[in-house]
């Protein structure tokens, strides 16, 4: 916000010229009725016309100037707050999502990173309505002070009046437009899920059910409008009434002969005019306390633990890839021990889903265990910065999103070589997904990979995995959307592309097990066997009913 | 009038920046904006968007929806006509006063005058309210018409016209296009009719204080006309392209942040911080260029005010010298245009608001015309749960053929499974028998009668089509089931859910059947929205399944807890397994295998095991890494 104070002294500056000029235009209809009609008096009006003109000119440039400066000090400051929230989610040490759903922080960082910046757009107005009150006021105090006492008084106590004539109506309305809102909802999340309809013939009894909605959503958005309406027609009310008052009281000033006639109607002008500046302060108000709630929002995401905390350490390199667990408790996992030998290709097993992903999570150092310690060549995680970390260890996920883009453009995005990723393509079946697709390589990814069927996705994913080259890579269910023979397939390019590097793989596809140096099985949170799949299959019951059935 | 007269600076500030930066889309509104166009994949046809209504028919269609409610909109436009008429009573009221003290006449002949201005206050107010009342209430009820056609109309779109628009399309219909012409229909519609009726009729008052001040005042008119239409030809483009930028930006956050732990993973943090930047700066760029044209407006309607405020001043001055006006009508006269900025300038930005309004209308009517799926004259019910296929060929893109000449039958209740690799069209047969697309040559019948025969809304009845895309609909859990089958008891659909074995969680959920689910409500894992999926099929009942890879997506360990239920849900029916899973396929009564769009095998699981053909080949590679000395026959 401090870097747009520039922008916002000068749209204040600006803007409070421009509430002056505006204050002056019925002053200035007053003086011209005096002046000019009332007296018939030509050059009067010629003299009133031309100050006119210059009010004109001058709160029309002090407006656009104005609030140009102050809508670039709102959007410049939205844009900054946008990019260091995204800097915060992308942080290495992680966890900054705290649970909070993508979309939700997508709103975060466009919506109250907006809404922020315009308090920018608050400051400005709000200092510039004050300066059309103080133009008003010092105006009618000198036309009368009885008359400016009427009207400095008696609008603030008409907004205060109307303000809490409304506030039940307003109460109401807001309840009442949330309802309304369901409706679109419910028609959005039906037409989202229009195959799952169309599957099982859903269609009528879904419309049947959107009316309900729609009609229940008519009642309540009916109710909430009468209430507008009425809160409308409320104000107006309060205001004519009011604009009566001044009239009296100007009228019998002007009847004694206490002001002039132009003085009355410059009066009567300025009681008009000053519902605005005042009205202004409350909608500032507002934008305060929305301002002052999304800024409390981003902080809370800015200010997230990580998850983890950056080391110091350094990996010695090159990387040989030995890792080890040592009687590792995190979550689900007791006391787990397990080690990989450099260059050794490893399948692990796990009964329950949960060791699994507490396994990868210490390996891709999204967390530190409770207890116990991980290590890379000897040095532990914890040590280590976990950026640094992650070219050492790639951790690929089995839902990994895909990116907008080309599905080559998702492969070469952390790859080596255009080598690499030609044998990556191969070896992952990624190639004969190219050849299916219209554009082959160069089609378009879209809504993170969805635009591609979930074996399509997945060779993607797994190509780009491997065309990064990682000395060590741990792989998480790669292919359980390919059929039995694209899965060998991947079985074979696998083995041969990661010869010679240390590889985990994380599943229970017999194909992929099969094709490993040795399996892990992990069982209640700590391993329990070790050894050939073939021999496992043949020795182990566990093993079997979790790899076979 | 005696709303406010001048716009305070705030306020021309609010409005100014309503238009360039409030008119993106709302926050999650639009995930697929205009800007992320879904790039067609795998063997997908060319797009062919759903069809937008013309400028004419949008007329008609929103006349027709009018028709019903003619008498409320007479009598809403009367009152609103009526309390404007009132309002304009003030400024001759406030000018008599201006009068009487000219005359110089004692303050108590103000009284009466005074005790009018107060009273036409308190008309005006209680007709305003009773009008806008009335105006929307005409507005909303037209408005849950048209949505509720719409939706009629879009769920009934056959799935082969809403895949050719792409999925986007429909999506950003519901949520930009409705919200949009519903906030109009809310905020703007009101507005606007108020302060056309307010220009119209002080235009009116002026010329019945005398002919001359209107035009006076009708001076200002050439530079509004010319200033609205320079604004829409400017901003019009302009706010296309913003549209464009926020979903691009909006795309590209929901990417980042949605993909974040892969973005950290593969450590490109740097080129995503860049993405965003450089998208997030395109967007402030853009806005800024909406902020310079809506001020440069506003500029120029200031030079309209003047120059109408400087000509009703001296036509005053003048009439008042030729004793053809009192100083009163004179000072009525001044005040009647100045209170004309207000209106004048709301219905001038309301312009744009109102246009894409009717883009959106436009959009709107397209969907809710179309035609509903067209039923047979004389539709013949299927005799039994038998399919038979016959000679079915088929392309989406002509010359690219994906089914050659395939042909197959299934007895009623024989649980058939199709295997084969990716690609090999397994997918597509299983669409043109849920009757989704029409094959190009061939004949599919169910029971005895043709798809033709049956009809859209028959076939739907008797063959379901569960995908791996699952969706959960927002609301109780129960009502989610309820989809299936409106009157299904409680008893009912516990049973459903028991058979699937999801019974157990579904009571262990904070409030069981009651449990809110789906989009904001408590989240289901993949393998529960599949079991749901599963209990919805089995309330819907339908004497036909096809299952296309259904588990897919559960991963390994879920998967075959999914099968089992899947077993279940289709029992007593006759069902097509398109699986990838072989054990799924040797657990059926016969295999079907198909290889680049043609049947090349079919028959038992052991039979085919012996022809030493292409599913022997596939078993070889499935089973060959699960055979082990104890166990020769996995899987089985």
């Amino acid at each position: 916000m401090a870097g747009q104070r520039r922008d916002v002294v000068l749209g204040s500056l600006l803007g409070a010229g421009h509430q002056a000029g505006e204050a002056l235009v019925p002053v200035v209809i007053g003086v011209v009725i005096d002046r000019g009609v009332a007296q018939g008096d030509a050059t009067g009006l010629v003299l009133g016309i031309v100050a006119l003109g210059v009010i004109y000119i001058g709160l029309s440039f002090s407006f656009r100037f104005g609030a140009r400066a102050g809508e670039r000090a709102a959007e410049t400051a939205a844009h900054r707050l946008r990019t260091r929230l995204v800097g915060r989610l992308l942080a290495p040490e992680g966890q900054a999502m705290g649970g909070r759903l993508s979309g939700e922080l997508t709103n975060i960082a466009t919506q109250d990173a907006k809404r922020v910046g315009a308090v920018c757009m608050a400051l400005i107005v709000g200092i510039s309505a004050l300066m059309g009150l103080l133009v008003s006021a010092v105006v009618l105090v000198r036309i009368s002070a009885l008359l400016g006492l009427v009207v400095l008084l008696g609008t603030p106590l008409l907004l205060w009046l109307g303000h809490l004539l409304s506030k039940p109506l307003e109460r109401r309305s807001e309840a009442e437009q949330e309802r309304a809102a369901h409706a679109s909802g419910v028609a959005a999340d039906l037409v989202t899920g229009l195959r799952v309809l169309k599957g099982i013939g859903a269609e009528p009894a879904a419309v049947a059910r959107y009316r309900r909605t729609s009609g229940d959503s008519l009642t309540a958005t009916l109710r909430a409008a009468r209430a507008g309406a009425w809160q409308n027609g409320l104000v107006l009310a309060l205001t004519g009434v009011f604009i009566a008052l001044v009239a009296l009281v100007g009228g019998r000033l002007a009847t004694e002969g206490d002001i002039s006639l132009g003085e009355l109607v410059s009066a009567v002008g300025l009681a008009l005019f000053l519902l605005g500046p005042l009205s202004e302060f409350s909608w500032v108000n507002a934008e305060l306390a929305q301002g002052r709630a999304s800024a409390a929002r981003i902080a809370e995401v800015l200010a997230t633990e990580g998850a983890v905390l950056s080391g110091t350490g350094t990996l010695p390199r090159p990387v040989r890839g030995r890792i080890q667990l040592r009687d590792v408790s995190h979550g689900s996992l007791q006391a787990l021990d397990l080690e990989v030998a450099p260059g050794e290709i490893v399948g692990v097993v796990a009964t329950e889903p949960a060791d699994a992903t507490a396994l990868l999570g210490l390996l891709a150092r999204r967390f530190d265990p409770d207890s116990g310690v991980v290590e890379l060549d000897g040095v532990a995680l914890s040590t280590l910065d976990p950026g640094d970390l992650r070219t050492a260890i790639l951790v690929a996920e089995h839902d990994a999103d895909l990116f907008e883009g080309t599905l080559l453009s998702n492969v070469f995005a952390a790859a080596d070589s255009a080598d690499s990723i030609a044998r990556a393509m191969a070896a992952s079946g990624a190639d004969e997904v190219a050849l299916t697709l219209p554009q082959g390589g160069g089609t378009a990814v879209t809504e993170r990979g969805r635009s591609l069927s979930g074996g399509q996705r997945q060779r993607v994913a797994l190509a780009r995995a491997l065309a990064v080259d990682a000395p060590v890579l741990v792989l998480h269910d790669p292919a359980t959307a390919v059929d039995a023979v694209t899965e060998a397939k991947i079985a074979a390019g696998l083995r041969e592309l990661r010869h010679g590097r240390t590889t985990v793989v994380v599943t229970t596809s017999p194909a992929l097990l099969a094709m490993t140096d040795r399996v892990v099985l992990i069982e209640g949170g700590s391993t329990t066997s070790t050894a050939a799949h073939v021999e496992l299959v043949r020795d182990h019951v566990t093993y079997r009913t979790a790899v076979l059935s | 009038m005696t709303d406010r007269q001048h716009q305070p600076y705030g306020d021309e500030a609010a409005e100014g920046s309503r238009s360039p930066s409030r008119s993106d889309a709302p926050p999650t509104a639009d995930p697929v904006g205009e800007g992320s166009p879904t790039a067609p994949a795998g063997d997908e046809p060319e797009r062919t968007l759903l069809p937008i209504a013309t400028a004419a028919r949008t007329r008609a269609a929103v006349a027709e929806l009018l028709r019903p409610h003619r008498r409320l909109a007479i009598g809403g436009f009367a009152v609103m006509v009526i309390a404007t008429a009132v309002g304009l009573l003030t400024q001759p009221l406030l000018g008599r006063i201006v009068d009487i003290a000219a005359d110089q006449r004692p303050p108590s002949a103000l009284t009466t005058t005074v005790l009018l201005l107060a009273a036409v206050a308190v008309a005006q107010g209680l007709s305003t309210a009773a009008g806008l009342s009335l105006i929307s209430r005409l507005g909303e009820s037209v408005l849950a018409q048209l949505r509720e056609r719409f939706i009629e109309r879009a769920l009934g779109l056959p799935l082969e016209q809403v895949e050719r628009a792409g999925s986007g399309d429909l999506t950003v219909r519901v949520t930009g296009d409705v919200s949009l012409t519903a906030d109009a229909v809310r905020n703007a519609l009101p507005e606007l009719a108020r302060s056309l009726l307010a220009i119209v009729l002080t235009l009116g008052a002026l010329a019945v204080l005398d002919w001359r001040f209107l035009l006076a005042a009708l001076l200002a008119l050439p530079v509004q006309i010319h200033t609205a239409r320079w604004y829409v030809r400017r901003a019009v483009p302009l706010y296309a392209e913003q549209r464009v930028a926020n979903g691009a930006q909006q795309q590209q956050l929901l990417d980042t942040i949605g993909g974040s732990s892969t973005v950290r993973a593969f450590r490109l943090e740097k080129e995503h911080s860049e993405r965003v930047e450089e998208r997030s700066w395109s967007v402030v760029g853009l806005t800024m260029r909406g902020v310079h044209l809506v001020l440069r407006f506003y500029s120029r309607l200031h030079i309209a005010e003047f120059i109408g405020l400087a000509a009703v001043l001296a036509t005053g001055f003048l009439l008042v010298r030729a004793e053809a006006a009192s100083l009163g009508t004179a000072t009525a006269a001044a005040l009647y245009f100045h209170s004309l900025f207000t209106p004048v300038n709301s219905a001038l930005v309301l312009i744009d608001d109102a246009q894409s309004a009717i883009a959106g209308l436009a959009r709107i009517i397209g969907v809710a015309d179309l035609p509903l799926p067209k039923e047979p004259e004389r539709p013949l019910a299927p005799k039994d749960s038998s399919v038979a296929v016959a000679g079915v060929s088929h392309s989406y893109r002509s010359g690219h053929p994906v089914l050659h000449d395939v042909a197959m039958a299934l007895r009623p209740g024989e649980r058939v499974a199709l295997v084969g690799a990716s690609g090999a069209g397994k997918t597509t047969l299983a669409k043109l028998i849920a009757g989704i697309h029409r094959p190009t040559t061939g004949s599919i019948e169910l029971g005895g009668a043709s798809l033709e025969d049956i009809g859209p809304g028959a076939i739907r009845r008797t063959v379901a089509l569960i995908t791996q895309e699952t969706h959960v609909f927002a609301g109780p859990l129960a009502d989610d089931l309820r989809l299936a089958s409106a009157g299904a008891t409680d008893a009912e659909l516990r049973a459903a859910l028991d058979r699937v074995d999801a019974l157990s969680w579904v009571e262990a959920l904070p409030d069981g059947m009651a449990t809110v689910i789906g989009e904001g409500g408590h989240r289901l894992s993949g393998a529960q929205t599949q079991a749901l999926a599963l209990a919805r099929l089995i309330l819907a009942d339908p004497p036909v399944v096809i299952l296309d890879e259904a588990t897919a997506e559960a991963g390994s360990t879920g998967a075959r807890a999914l099968e089992k239920a899947v077993s279940r849900a289709i029992d007593g029916r006759t069902a097509l397994i398109v699986a990838h899973r072989l054990t799924q396929a040797a657990s059926a009564d016969r295999i079907v295998v198909m290889e680049a769009g043609r049947v090349v095998e079919t028959g038992t699981h052991d039979a085919l095991r012996a022809a030493d053909g292409p599913y022997a080949a596939l078993w070889e590679a499935w089973s060959d890494t699960r055979r082990s000395p104890n166990h020769p026959e996995p899987g089985s």
